[in-house]
């Protein structure tokens, strides 16, 4: 199925198709790695919408990128509960194992590393989430294996 | 109390006494207070609350709330940062953050002395500034488009722009970026902010954030004059000021007229000003001297060729109109020849029918119907753009909007408005008579409009029955064809005639225009350089202003003497010519009457038009594959568009538009390459499918089309 | 590791899930489950809110409005020629927050069938559920949840929808929500009209929180009389799943009822403070409400003593924070959250956020001055009670309780000249997603 085709699919779901933007977006990203020019397009395109607005919507939220990211991303929660155990440490675990900054991706283009706000898993700090997949109670200690298991 | 909708609202003290519902902003100023806002904007649909400039204290409810967003309801108890501290607090407090990012860089700001956010800052703001650390900066100012800068760290984010953008011109493009402190405005990709109605948000912004390019760092508000006129690019004469400065047009502004344009003017409205300063403008007259060569000559000299050339002609005189004369051009040029010249001859520039008086509504109307009737395939806001926002915001209200009148949905609604757009409408007749047929005759609310071609088609039509009764002698000969305006001379089918005529006059602001076929051209002028009148497409007479004067002489200066030559008496002004004229086709209407926010009034006595011959259908086409080809004249073409640099990335792409249906059945989609053929001759366009298009037919730009007519094929290119 | 789950009976909510999670159909049923669903559609619309109302449950999104009067407000069918609609809000993202995940692992069929009881009490055709966007297995438990739901015909002529969200806290925001469900900017609306009135698609819609809809099933199987009798009475009734995080020995999520006291969740339940530190403050409801100190922990948590103490139960969020932690740093933190959440709407948040990010770091830095107090306190000031919805003061409430309650912190850290803990703190250096913007390329000179 084409992604418009499964775009117009997904917005039977909704009593105005202009719901399944969220859907729609997410849709696009898996498609093509991230919000390029032509998925925002395929969006428009499919729920009858202007590619300006689905830029100007996924823009507002985090999880989609209009920026190429990597194949693989881990995102450390370094909201307080996390912080108050040991985030920021995890966090430059990660830099560390990377070779980048938050916000950047590695130059093999494999690997995104990026802060997020509260996870919501606030009693197994530190939450990492692993191409989507939360870890619990993840430590310095476990970054090494994490990004062998993305290397590998 | 005097109706059972109005309630009591107690103000600052003051007992208002108001229809229930009506916003607390105006309810507030009913009472001559003012609560400040930015946001607020009441054209561009619900409240938003967003900018929170217009807290107040409302009894009974323990938060501030913004008066944007409230109505009044009975017994309400409001303060305003007149008498209440809280209040004046919130609104400072507004301010201070509103500031807090903002550059103050009014001084080399265009917006500075007509700016809101200043002069709300004057009187309700802090001071001085508490804030010591590093402001927002971003790259400034960056086009969005060549006709708008945006300065984003001006910009205090009240998103009337982008609330334009998708709710009332609904194109969708303008629109927030990010979240947050991030925020900013922005088009998609770099694309350029287009289409017909973009230019509006420069108007719209209360900060020096989007503006117009045309008018950077060209004047300060203290050296420049506001005329207010009538715009003349199309037949909807949108009410305007012209800022003028030092004799030139520095920009144009919308001014609001609710029955109209409600404040919304188009782009080439808008910008399309700076031809008056083009360089290959035409400021003298330039006569043929030898077989293919121009020189200029004097106004004497120029006088006395045409006065000859009417002469030679020996009454066998044809003059060509544009539609953009005034009515006292028309009517002067007219009374020129058939009184001077006794020749009674014209081809006017398209067919009116006054069929359509019956059936007469403000625009505004249709922002009330229930159902919108739009006939013919020519897009509505290429022929006349504002009729396309009334036509949006008549759908935003719940009207359906249909293509034909025996859609189910005309049936049993009480208010229907026709509005017919494309060729073939005969002038109007033929919606009249639909209106007939659906007996909205007198029905209130009802009612039908044609969109015709030209900005005065109809008073130049007037204006030319009004001058004889006289009807045109059988000749098989042209003696002078006397071409007035540009519109005339770039029409093929006057410049058919000029092949047969022995000699010919153009008067056209722009070299070229007539060069290789006119003998004598006199300077043209724009409508921004006339004072006189025009008619819209409602049949509502109005008022241009000469907001600069035309290089040379006006149109109805040098008439008026070369009608003198010939002993015709007739003013070189347009007030007298119109008290002329008014007797005849106006009811005796004074100019002075005809006001700055014209009425729309009945006509009394309208002449009979000039019948043009009817537009022959186009015939099917041999083996009924193809599509009906409608090629339109897009709002950005012609003389003065071509000559105004901004305007170049708004002329039309080079695509064709078909329904969905008919791309589906061709196998064709957004973007593919596809052939237009007919009788042997194609063109290669890229394709666009329009959902909202009907059908069977392919729309196209006219240069575009490739000289196609009638029927043609579309197949999709490999 | 998992996530710790405890209790303090009598167990509400997770009922039958306390060791196992009770994920597919068969083993809820053999709890009781849906058996309340089928007596409530049994009764007459009327007759469930009735029981809501009784049961005095409220609101455990945070605003704590009372459940059954809000159902009330939803016009029956017959008033109105729009469709009504429910929509129950589990974007959980406020910070410390973890409940409605937990609930939605271990007994997404009481969700669901809450959800149709509730359906049932407002009529309503069509259930959506607001999922935030990073909840992956959440999603997929309750997905196949509802698809044995909806095999089993339970849904009758109901429509249930689970939408995901993409990733941004305002969101969880009932307005914003709806305009994310509609397919927008998670933009807050100005309110009135409300969302009982005009909502969803401009319809009658009723937004519960998760932990509050899971609750129906059991108010209808206990009685509203008896489930009224739970916790603290007459206004705190029930039970919650308590968010216990930060520096105890075993944090997890503990369902106890309302009024037991902190010092009871944290030392307790929760193994009391770590490493053999001290408490310095607890950041209780959640991260928009002011801190709790030290002192203080013997409160008993209800929305009454609370409210005595300017507090808040909020989303029943209790985090610990031990003397390691530099408040300034936290306070900075705090700020930092909901600057980025701002979603630039209003003008007081959107700016006032970043100004008070800016504020708070110049104490964080010892650049800042005696008279700065004022300025932050009244920054604070002017963002409370002025915004278009509640998330300006959720990032000027915190900040201002650390300044007024650690006013000496913040100005050790200006005799200082920086952070007196130094390398120390937990919180040092702590990074913020806000310092990030690589998905955001037009705006690179905006960070602060």
């Amino acid at each position: 199925m084409t992604l418009v085709a499964e775009i117009q699919k997904v917005a039977k779901q909704y009593p105005e198709s202009r719901s399944a933007v969220l859907p729609a977006l997410r849709l696009a990203q898996e498609e093509y790695g991230w919000l390029t020019r032509e998925a925002l397009e395929q969006v428009a395109e499919a729920l009858d919408l202007t590619p300006a607005y689905c830029m100007s919507v996924a823009s507002f939220y985090d999880m989609f990128h209009l920026e190429p990211v990597g194949k693989h991303m881990v995102e450390v929660c370094t909201n307080v509960c996390c912080g108050l155990v040991n985030a920021q440490a995890v966090l430059e675990a990660f830099e560390r194992e990377l070779g980048v900054a938050p916000g950047e991706t590695t130059p093999d283009g494999e690997i995104t590393l990026r802060a997020v706000e509260c996870l919501g898993g606030c009693s197994t700090p530190t939450i990492v989430a692993v191409d989507r997949r939360y870890r619990q109670s993840v430590t310095p200690d476990d970054v090494a294996a994490i990004v062998g298991e993305l290397r590998a | 109390m005097s109706t059972p909708d109005a309630v009591r609202v107690t103000i600052d003290g003051q007992d208002v006494h108001i229809a229930k519902g009506t916003g607390l902003v105006e309810t507030a100023l009913s009472a001559g207070i003012e609560i400040p806002v930015f946001c607020y904007e009441p054209r561009l649909g619900e409240p938003i609350g967003a900018c929170r400039m217009c807290l107040v204290e409302v009894e009974g409810m323990p938060k501030l709330q913004t008066a944007c967003t409230m109505t009044a309801q009975d017994g309400m108890v409001v303060k305003t940062a007149r008498t209440s501290k809280k209040s004046a607090e919130g609104q400072n407090a507004t301010l201070e953050f509103i500031l807090v990012n903002h550059p103050l860089d009014c001084p080399v700001c265009d917006k500075g002395g007509e700016c809101p956010l200043q002069d709300l800052t004057f009187r309700y703001g802090p001071g001085k500034t508490r804030m010591s650390f590093e402001k927002t900066t971003f790259e400034k100012p960056i086009p969005i488009s060549p006709t708008i800068s945006l300065d984003r760290e001006r910009c205090i984010l009240c998103y009337r722009c982008t609330r334009f953008s998708e709710s009332v011109s609904e194109d969708g493009q303008l629109v927030a970026r990010n979240r947050g402190a991030m925020s900013v405005i922005t088009t998609f990709a770099d694309e350029p902010y287009t289409g017909p109605f973009t230019g509006n948000v420069t108007e719209l912004c209360p900060v020096g954030a989007l503006l117009p390019t045309q008018y950077r760092f060209e004047a300060r508000p203290w050296e420049i004059v506001d005329v207010p006129t009538v715009c003349g690019m199309c037949p909807v004469g949108c009410n305007t000021h012209a800022t003028v400065r030092e004799g030139k047009v520095k920009r144009i502004l919308s001014r609001n007229h609710p029955e109209i344009d409600e404040g919304w003017l188009c782009d080439k409205g808008r910008f399309g000003f700076t031809h008056l300063r083009a360089a290959d403008r035409i400021v003298d007259p330039i006569k043929r001297v030898r077989r293919r060569g121009f020189e200029p000559v004097s106004w004497d000299d120029a006088l006395d060729e045409a006065e000859r050339l009417l002469r030679a002609a020996h009454g066998r005189v044809v003059v060509a109109l544009s539609g953009s004369e005034t009515v006292e051009e028309a009517y002067a040029l007219a009374k020129l020849v058939r009184h001077g010249a006794g020749s009674h001859e014209a081809v006017l520039p398209e067919e009116i029918s006054d069929a359509l008086d019956a059936y007469r509504l403000p625009l505004s109307a249709i922002a009330g119907a229930q159902v919108v009737v739009v006939l013919g395939d020519e897009p509505v806001a290429e022929r006349a753009p504002i009729v396309d926002l009334w036509i949006k915001q008549a759908r935003r209200k719940g009207a359906k909007v249909v293509g034909s009148p025996d859609d189910d949905a005309v049936r049993g609604a009480e208010r229907v408005v026709l509005v017919w757009s494309g060729p073939g409408g005969r002038g109007g007749a033929r919606v009249a008579e639909l209106a007939e047929r659906l007996g909205l005759a007198g029905k209130p609310g009802c009612g039908a409009f044609y969109l015709p071609q030209t900005p005065n088609g109809r008073g130049v039509a007037d204006a030319w029955s009004a001058c004889s009764d006289d009807e045109p002698a059988e000749a098989d000969s042209i003696g002078l064809l006397i071409v007035s305006g540009d519109e005339a001379a770039g029409n093929d089918n006057v410049r058919a005639l000029a092949e047969r005529a022995d000699s010919v006059i153009v008067v056209s602001m722009f070299h070229g225009l007539a060069a290789g076929w006119a003998d004598l051209v006199l300077p043209g002028t724009s409508y921004l350089e006339r004072d006189g009148t025009y008619v819209n497409l409602e049949g509502r007479l109005q008022r241009l202003r000469q907001t600069v004067p035309p290089p040379g002489p006006s149109e109805l200066e040098w008439i008026s003497q070369l009608a003198a030559r010939l002993g015709v008496e007739l003013a070189p002004d347009a007030p007298a010519v119109f008290a002329e004229l008014s007797a005849r086709c106006y009811g005796g209407l004074s100019f002075g009457e005809v006001g700055e926010r014209a009425p729309l009034r009945g006509y009394v006595d309208a002449p009979a038009h000039v019948e043009a011959p009817p537009v022959p259908e186009p015939a099917p086409s041999t083996n009924g594959h193809g599509l009906r080809l409608v090629a339109y004249k897009p709002l950005f073409s012609g003389p003065a568009v071509e000559r105004v640099t901004e305007l170049q990335f708004q002329r039309p792409q080079a695509e064709v538009e078909l329904s969905a249906d008919d791309a589906k059945a061709r196998g064709i989609s957004t973007g593919d390459s596809v052939t237009l053929g007919s009788n042997g001759s194609s063109v290669v366009l890229r394709a666009r499918v329009n959902k909202r298009l009907r059908a069977s037919i392919a729309r196209v730009a006219v240069e575009h089309a490739g000289g196609l007519s009638g029927y043609v094929e579309v197949t999709r290119n490999a | 590791m998992e996530t710790r789950i405890g209790a303090e009976p009598p167990v509400v909510i997770l009922d039958g899930a306390l060791e196992e999670p009770l994920r597919d159909l068969d083993s809820y049923r053999a709890v009781g489950g849906y058996a309340q669903l089928e007596r409530a559609r049994a009764m007459t619309p009327q007759q469930v809110t009735e029981a809501l109302i009784q049961s005095n449950l409220r609101g455990r999104g945070g605003a704590f409005f009372p459940t059954g009067r809000k159902a009330s407000f939803i016009p029956t069918p017959d008033k109105v020629a729009k469709p009504i609609y429910l929509t129950v809000n589990a974007d959980e993202s406020e910070p410390g927050t973890f409940k409605d995940r937990e609930i939605m692992l271990r007994v997404p069929h009481r969700l669901i069938e809450g959800c149709l009881i509730a359906a049932h009490a407002i009529q309503s055709k069509h259930v959506f559920i607001y999922i935030r966007g990073e909840y992956s297995t959440e999603y997929e438990v309750l997905g196949a949840a509802l698809a044995e739901v909806r095999a089993a015909g339970l849904l009758a002529d109901v429509e249930l929808t689970i939408h995901r969200g993409a990733g941004a806290y305002i969101c969880g925001e009932e307005t914003a929500l709806l305009e994310s469900l509609e397919g927008k900017r998670g933009q807050p609306r100005s309110k009135p009209p409300f969302p009982a009135i005009e909502g969803l698609y401009d319809s009658p819609t009723l937004i519960n929180n998760v932990e509050t809809i899971t609750n129906v099933p059991k108010v209808l199987e206990l009685g509203p009389e008896e489930y009224a009798q739970i916790g603290a009475p007459p206004d705190s009734t029930g039970t919650r799943v308590f968010c216990l995080s930060g520096n105890v020995v075993r944090p997890g999520a503990y369902e106890a009822p309302h009024g037991i006291t902190v010092r009871h969740l944290i030392e307790d339940l929760g193994g009391g403070i770590a490493d053999g530190r001290q408490l310095k403050a607890v950041m209780v409801g959640g991260s928009s409400f002011p801190v709790m100190t030290a002192d203080q922990i013997d409160m008993r948590l209800d929305v009454d003593s609370l409210a005595q103490k300017g507090l808040f139960i909020g989303s029943g969020v209790i985090t610990a924070i031990d003397d390691r932690t530099c408040i300034v740093q936290f306070a900075l933190r705090i700020a930092q959250f909901y600057m980025h959440e701002s979603c630039g709407k209003c003008t007081p948040c959107r700016v006032g956020t970043r100004w008070l990010v800016q504020l708070v770091r110049s104490f964080e830095e010892g650049s800042a001055s005696e008279e700065d107090f004022d300025l932050l306190l009244d920054v604070c000031d002017r963002i409370i009670g002025k915004c278009l919805c509640v998330l300006g003061d959720s990032a000027a409430m915190p900040v201002a309780s650390c300044v007024t309650k650690f006013r000496d912190e913040f100005r050790a850290h200006l005799e200082h000249g920086g952070c007196p803990f130094g390398e120390d703190s937990s919180l040092a250096h702590l990074f913020a997603p806000s310092d990030q913007h690589h998905h955001n390329p037009v705006a690179q000179e905006a960070p602060v």
